[in-house]
Formats: structure tokens, C-alpha cells, sequence
């Protein structure tokens, strides 16, 4: 029983994003589910930092660029025959990157690691900038073939896409649910016991650093691949805002809430982005409701129903023999 | 008895004010022994101190025949000294079982297996089943952290402690904020676990009952200088702990 709830999201995940494929609804709509899918790895990725580990960064779009600008860099130069290896690569890169960066911005704690981490976001975003020659400036990367086997039609790139982040997301879940995933959720709880429990805060820091970088860093190889273009906004601080705001609004206490929240935030681009070019106003109203409706995020909602009915059985347990 | 712990010459200042004045004790494998003194006296502190958790300015601390002045605090909780802490300090969305789980996978080193599914080790399973049900909180394994009563979180506290197979147990006011009910248990249980896992137990106390109940040796710190260390009875009557802290009218 216990088994079947468990893993009923993920039943839900792969109904929902292959049942889309049944129904059909048309190039466009699958091309914005595919995107729904990559910014969905992006979002739990960032997740295993910000929700499980307690890590506020604001500087995530480094990865999740890196990610793209290798993969296209690396197709641009041999051709796209090996593709997915240069997913892999350009994830590498990110995690390998991110290493050094953990390492100096992990010293830090609170307001201070965010900023710091923002600070490098922007420092590798104004780079792409000025490094006209190296990475295509503001122009970005244009024309990013696929190899043959995913050309013709967005369905096969969609499909691609799914399996890939389908494998990801079950490794990240396998990782929030073992041992090392335990000691990143309670060092957000209380950091200082953790240290007491004879464990290393910074080393298990580090390590879900470098974890959610390379895994951010596959979601940006992929989107390199969707649009067959990548420019310097995707290491812009908005999308570092964009992975919080998945998190939050799809509820960061939970796996499969920043799937949620991808969802909405694509979403909502999508349908109120055809009525006005101020469609971000309508995101506002969206974080609006739910930080002050549901604090815990979509997803978090039955948790705190359920915690209501619990607190009124029983005000205070009284558990001394 | 061997000596477990040396404390030679340990210093501390924060700023202008000198909490730990060139102390030096010696502890002794299996004792239970408590340190007292005024509010402010540096009893956390040194405590602190001996535990890497903050770095002493002078001295050394040798555990086993080895000095750990200078390790980090994990590293000193491996070598088996471990406290509790006097604000229960516990992982409050956690539930009791999680809690002394999760010291259990340390003590087992399975702390970073990063696949394998975190319920899958049975030696941490049981080990964190025989120290709740031996510290008698097994009933409410399944509660939060943050639900149980104030006396029982100091308890789970304890547990989380003990579950790291401490030698040396260092308790920072183990009574603080019980009623006196609950503190008559709590002496009761120190003194059973103390004796059952063989430990070299010290605690900080404001609790002269509890003090004078069950330690061995009382040590006590005023303004951060050891002004006295022996048995309850020769601390009881001596001159400078009574005028400093004890008070004439206590005992």
C-alpha cells in the first residue's frame, strides 16, 4: 500500500506527459511540453538546494547555461552525431564548474551565499556578452542541428527529451530518498546537530551543490537542442528567479512540486503572454496567492490539510511513560 | 582509573572578557562528575571548547591519549565525545524515529550512500529501536519532533547523543526547564545509562539535587576559573564555593 503511494506521482508523470502524445493537440503545444519537461528537471534539480538542503542560490541560470552553451558549442564544431554525449559533457562542465564555485560560496551562509552566488551568475552571464567570438555574444547560437534520428517533427525530440529527464529525475529521487538525501534535509533543519552527529555540513553542501549543477546542466543541454538556438538570457538572472519560483510556487517541501510549478509558469507565458506583453504581471499575482494561501506550494496543500486535522485531535501529546 | 580526558592550561577570551582562565582538569574513565557555577561562568563555553566547536586561544585538550585541540568538531563526535545540548537541539519535522535514525546512520557510517533507499539498513534500524525503547521514548517513534513535551525532547536529545556510541557524554543542563518531577526521572535515567553503556558522563547542572545525587566528582567554574574540583562533600563545605555560588542558606 505504502509502495503504491509512493509511487503514484510518478504514475501521474508519465500518464500526463505521454497521454499528451495520444491526444495530439498540434506541434505547438507539444513544443511548449517539451519545454514544461526541461524547465521541470531544472526546477527539481535546483529543488535538491533549495527545498531539501535549505540553499537559497540565485545564481542557477550559471549552470542550466553552461549546460547549453557546451552542448551547442560542441555541435556547432563536430556536428550533432554524438548529442547526447554532449548533453552529458556540457553537464559535466556545469558540475565541474560549480564545484569551485560551491567552494567559495559554501563558506558563506544565508543572504550572504545568494549573493555570492548571483554575483557569478552574472559575472559568466556578462562574459557570454562580451566574448563575441568564443560564444556568439548577444546573437547566442543559432542553428543547433540534432543528429538524424531526432529530426522530423517535434514529437521525436519530445520523446527524447522525456526519457532523459525521466532517467534524471529518478536518479534525484533515488538521491532524496537515501541516506546522503536524509543529511541534506536535516542540515536545513538544523545545521549545528548535524555537525554533532560527527558529519561534514559543508562537504554534504558541496556534494548537493555539484549533484543539482550537473543535473541543471542537463536541462540546459536539452533546451539547446529544443529550439536549435540559445542565446545569453538563459544565464540571465531571471532564470536563476525562474527555478526559485517553479519551487515555490509548485511547493519546495515536496519532489514533484517544481513539475507543478514549470507547468504553471510555462503556462501561464503561454495563455495570458497571447492577450498582453506584461504577462510576468500575472505571475506575480500567481506567487501573490500561493506564499499567502499556501505557503508549502501546490503540492503542499493536502500535506497541510492533513496536518490541520492532526493538530486538532491532539493539541498537546503527552508521550511520557 | 585511567584518565580519559586532559585539559591542560585551556584559555579562551571573547573580546575583553575571559571566559576560560587557564583550566585544567582531568577526567577519569567511568566517572560521572558535574560542573556548576553562576550564570556566565563559561560552563557552555567550555564545553564548546572541548568539542572543537569553537577554537581555544591556549592549551589542549588531549582525548585517549591523543590531542584533538585543533580537530573539528565531527571529527572529536567520531572519536566517541558527544553532547546534548541545552536547548534541545533536534530536526523538529522529523519524526522521533527519524531523529535517532539518522544519528544511526552515522554511527554506522551509511551517512552517504547516495542510492541505496534510506530504511534499507537493518543495523541502524535496530540500533535506533534498542536506544529508544532503552530511553523509553519507543511508544512515540512516530511523532514529530516538534510535537513532543519540552521534558521529552531533552530526552530525545539524549538519545541522539547516545546512538553515536559515545565514550564520553557531555550533557549541557540536562533538567533545564523541567518540572521537578521530571527532573527526579531525568537523574534517575542519567544514572542507569551512564552505568549500562559504560560512559564517562559530564554534565552541566543548576540542579543542586541532581549535583549532589548522583556525581562523583563536582567541578566548579566561576567567571571562567576553576575555584574548586573534588567530591560532593568536600565541595559542599568548602569556603570559596559557597560564598561564590552555593549560598549559605542552601545547604
Amino acid at each position: 500500500m505504502k509502495k503504491l503511494k509512493d509511487y503514484l506521482p510518478w504514475i501521474c508523470y508519465f500518464v500526463f506527459f505521454l497521454g499528451i502524445l495520444l491526444v495530439n493537440p498540434g506541434t505547438h503545444y507539444i513544443h511548449l511540453v517539451a519545454r514544461v519537461i526541461i524547465f521541470s528537471l531544472y526546477a527539481v534539480a535546483f529543488n535538491l538546494l533549495y527545498g531539501t538542503t535549505g540553499l537559497v542560490s540565485f545564481g542557477h541560470a550559471l549552470f542550466y547555461g553552461i549546460g547549453a552553451y557546451i552542448t551547442g558549442m560542441l555541435v556547432k564544431a563536430t556536428g550533432p552525431e554524438y548529442f547526447l554525449l554532449f548533453i552529458v559533457l556540457g553537464a559535466a562542465g556545469a558540475a565541474f564548474v560549480s564545484f569551485f564555485i560551491g567552494l567559495l560560496t559554501l563558506r558563506l551562509t544565508g543572504i550572504y551565499f545568494t549573493m555570492l552566488t548571483l554575483a557569478f551568475a552574472q559575472l559568466a552571464w556578462g562574459l557570454t556578452f562580451k566574448l563575441y567570438h568564443f560564444t556568439g555574444g548577444d546573437d547566442g547560437i543559432q542553428a543547433i542541428a540534432k543528429p538524424a534520428m531526432l529530426t522530423g517533427g517535434v514529437t521525436k525530440y519530445y520523446l527524447f527529451s522525456f526519457v532523459v529527464v525521466a532517467i534524471c529525475m529518478y536518479i534525484l529521487w533515488r538521491i532524496r530518498r537515501s541516506p546522503f538525501g536524509s543529511v541534506l534535509n536535516c542540515i536545513r533543519q538544523n545545521p549545528q546537530r548535524i555537525t554533532f552527529l560527527g558529519l561534514n555540513v559543508y562537504k554534504n553542501q558541496l556534494k548537493a551543490f555539484v549533484i543539482s549543477a550537473f543535473f541543471a546542466g542537463v536541462a540546459g543541454g536539452l533546451y539547446a537542442g529544443l529550439d536549435g538556438s540559445i542565446h545569453p538570457d538563459m544565464l540571465h538572472w531571471p532564470t536563476s528567479g525562474n527555478a526559485i519560483l517553479m519551487a515555490t510556487i509548485g511547493g519546495m517541501g515536496t519532489f514533484f512540486g517544481p513539475v507543478i510549478g514549470a507547468g504553471i509558469l510555462t503556462g501561464l507565458e503561454e495563455i495570458v503572454g497571447k492577450y498582453t506583453e506584461y504577462w510576468s504581471f500575472s505571475i506575480g499575482v500567481v506567487v501573490l496567492i500561493v506564499v499567502l494561501l499556501f505557503p508549502r506550494g501546490v503540492l503542499g496543500i493536502k500535506r497541510l490539510a492533513g496536518n490541520k486535522n492532526k493538530e486538532e485531535k491532539e493539541t498537546e501529546v503527552v508521550c511520557n511513560s | 582509573m585511567s584518565v580519559i580526558l586532559e585539559i591542560k592550561n585551556l584559555d579562551k577570551h571573547f573580546g575583553g572578557i575571559h571566559v576560560t582562565n587557564h583550566v585544567n582538569i582531568s577526567v577519569k574513565k567511568g566517572e560521572m562528575s558535574a560542573i556548576i557555577g553562576p550564570n556566565g561562568a563559561g560552563k557552555t563555553t567550555f564545553f564548546n571548547l572541548i568539542t572543537g566547536f569553537i577554537p581555544s586561544d591556549d592549551g589542549s585538550v588531549v582525548y585517549e591519549d591523543r590531542d584533538i585541540t585543533k580537530e573539528r568538531p565531527e571529527k572529536i563526535v567520531k572519536l566517541g565525545m558527544v553532547r546534548a545540548f541545552q536547548v534541545s537541539s533536534l530536526f523538529l519535522e522529523e519524526t522521533v524515529f527519524d531523529n535517532v535514525y539518522l544519528a544511526a546512520l552515522s554511527n554506522f557510517r551509511k551517512n552517504a550512500k547516495i542510492f541505496a533507499d534510506r530504511m534499507a539498513f537493518k543495523d541502524a534500524r535496530e540500533h535506533t529501536a534498542f536506544i529508544l525503547e532503552k530511553i523509553g521514548l519507543f511508544h512515540c517513534k512516530d511523532l514529530k519532533a516538534s510535537e513532543l513535551s519540552h521534558g521529552d525532547t531533552k530526552i530525545l536529545d539524549i538519545a541522539i547523543a547516545l546512538t553515536l556510541n559515545p565514550k564520553i557524554l557531555l550533557l549541557d543542563e540536562p533538567t533545564a526547564g523541567m518540572a521537578p518531577d521530571e527532573r527526579i526521572k531525568m537523574m534517575h535515567l542519567l544514572k542507569e545509562l551512564h552505568e549500562f553503556f559504560q560512559l564517562t558522563t559530564i554534565f552541566i547542572e543548576h540542579d543542586m539535587d541532581m549535583v549532589f545525587g548522583i556525581a562523583e566528582t563536582i567541578r566548579v567554574l566561576v567567571q571562567g576559573q576553576l575555584i574548586a574540583e573534588g567530591p560532593p562533600d568536600y565541595i559542599r563545605q568548602h569556603e570559596t564555593v559557597i560564598e561564590a555560588y552555593l549560598g549559605k542558606e542552601v545547604l
